[in-house]
């Protein structure tokens, strides 16, 4: 239980000004720099895609910005090494990192969508919440997976800013989050299937449409498909990265 | 120590050269603040595509303006906190050099280090549009881009001087990071924002600067009403304003660290 919950390392990032900083003031600012952008060259149809798109893409900074970096910490502490060699089972070691920042990845999605329903008037039928609370579910778990998996390849890497960085941003260029996938070129839209986010943000749109239950299950089934995908890697690559810290001793330097 | 005995143009290239050496031991952290305006550039040229060929410098000057701003204010806003995080700033402060010089020295890096990334994401936006940029005066245009960034180093030194005083400046940066662009109208005209806003907006010199540089660059732009000369005036005024704001602080910032010597917690 207690490498589930991790507290040290899963709260000691979730300070409270980053909490509320991720959650209720980055979606508000990020929505309202590209719904100005997009005002000026499209019309509201353009902003209410953009304001639903960035709305869900700022779970990024929960997911996979602040996932990513756990590695980082445990490095910086010292507390690499301690880790590696305890008994702890790896898994619930290694999801338990996950827990606190799915909780603030719903947080932060939801917030977003309640300043597009009530700032910038995105349509919203009160019967389809129930479809949305379930994409949002599913892109949260999916994206904080996607998040280990990072974290696992940083274990490795001198640095995981860089790393967070690219997927920090990629997403708002290769998820449909501020245009249609279909405007990029075709290895780009390849690309852009692979990130959780472009299906996650797909089901959320799905499902503000009033989407039919079939069109969701499959983007229910691809978001899902992504986090088991995403959790399973990050987990070889932390068992692989274990073997070679254990026989190398090197690691776990920063 | 006599008042002779140190020179603070010596003080202030000795940080320079710090600086270029720290960057060059590892160029990579040119990269985080490379992406975000390369993609941000990106998506606001697949934005603008078809609104007319002067969108794409939209595009371009905001793009290149987020990527001066990640390495100029947050590199200079920063140098505060490097030393904090380092345990330099108390002996660093009771040094005999003033600590404005060796912010100095470390935010005439960052500028030069944000034009290379201003010029960076140029390219790669350029690129992309396949076609020549439609400037008519490139060597104006060059010279105001120049001007825009001494504006944001302006910011970026108050920044390094009010972060000082507090442990959340990554908080604050991180946070305020699209509200800055958002204010200072980098990718779109401010006077679209509400009017109640432009006050604040008028507060930041990159706001003028960068209505002068549309004015200068995007034919028939409409900006502020006042016009370019206007928009010239209000950034050297701001910009002022901003650099003998940062003096005070850092003076008094000294003065405090004499009286009570506790700037290292945080």
């Amino acid at each position: 239980m207690n490498a589930i919950f991790a507290p040290r390392t899963s709260l000691g990032f979730m300070r409270l000004d980053f909490v509320l900083g991720t959650v209720f003031i980055i979606p508000f600012t990020q929505m309202v720099f590209f719904a100005f952008v997009a005002g000026l060259s499209g019309g509201a149809a353009a902003v209410s895609f953009v304001v639903v798109g960035n709305a869900v893409a700022t779970v990024t900074y929960s997911s996979i910005f602040s996932v990513c970096q756990t590695t980082d910490s445990e490095k910086e502490a010292g507390t690499m090494e301690h880790l590696l060699v305890s008994p702890a089972n790896r898994f619930a070691l290694y999801f338990g990192r996950g827990v606190v920042p799915i909780l603030a990845s719903l947080a932060t999605v939801t917030v977003g969508l309640v300043y597009a329903v009530t700032i910038f008037h995105v349509p919203f039928n009160a019967a389809e919440s129930p479809a949305i609370a379930v994409s949002i579910v599913l892109t949260a778990v999916a994206m904080v997976g996607f998040g280990l998996l990072l974290g696992g390849v940083a274990l490795y890497l001198r640095t995981s800013i860089i790393l967070g960085n690219i997927f920090l941003f990629i997403g708002l260029l290769l998820s449909g989050v501020n245009f249609p996938l279909s405007s990029l070129p075709l290895p780009l839209q390849y690309l852009g299937d692979v990130f959780p986010l472009t299906w996650g943000l797909a089901a959320v749109r799905a499902s503000l449409a009033g989407a039919p239950l079939g069109t969701l299950l499959g983007l229910w089934l691809n978001v899902a498909v992504g986090a088991v995908a995403s959790l399973a890697l990050a987990m070889l690559l932390w068992k692989t990265f274990e073997r070679r810290a254990l026989a190398t001793g090197s690691i776990a330097r920063f | 120590m006599a008042p002779n005995a140190y020179s603070r143009g010596r003080s202030l290239v000795a940080v320079l050269r710090l600086s270029v050496l720290t960057f060059l031991a590892d160029p990579q952290w040119l990269i985080p603040s490379l992406i975000a305006p390369v993609v941000f550039g990106l998506v606001a040229y697949e934005l603008f595509s078809g609104a007319g060929p002067f969108f794409v410098l939209y595009a371009i000057l905001g793009a290149g303006m987020m990527s001066m701003w990640g390495q100029t204010l947050y590199g200079s806003g920063w140098a505060t906190g490097a030393d904090r995080h380092l345990g330099t700033l108390e002996p660093t402060l009771s040094s005999p050099t003033p600590y404005l010089y060796v912010v100095g020295g470390r935010v005439i890096w960052n500028t030069v280090a944000g034009l290379f990334g201003g010029a960076i994401v140029f390219a790669v936006v350029a690129v992309t549009y396949g076609r020549p940029i439609p400037l008519s005066d490139p060597l104006d245009f060059v010279l105001m881009f120049l001007f825009v960034i001494v504006t944001l180093a302006s910011v970026g030194v108050v920044f390094a001087a009010a972060y000082v005083y507090t442990r959340y400046a990554g908080f604050i940066q991180n946070v305020g990071e699209f509200a800055f662009y958002v204010g200072t109208g980098c990718m779109f005209p401010v006077v679209l924002l509400p009017f109640w806003t432009n006050p604040i907006s008028l507060v930041l010199p990159p706001t003028w600067a960068l209505d002068a540089l549309r004015y200068l660059a995007i034919p028939g732009y409409q900006g502020f009403s006042w016009g370019f000369w206007w928009d010239i005036i209000g950034a050297v005024g701001t910009t002022l304003v901003y650099l003998v704001i940062a003096g005070t602080v850092f003076k008094s910032v000294e003065r405090h660290v004499l009286e009570v010597g506790d700037l290292n917690d945080w």
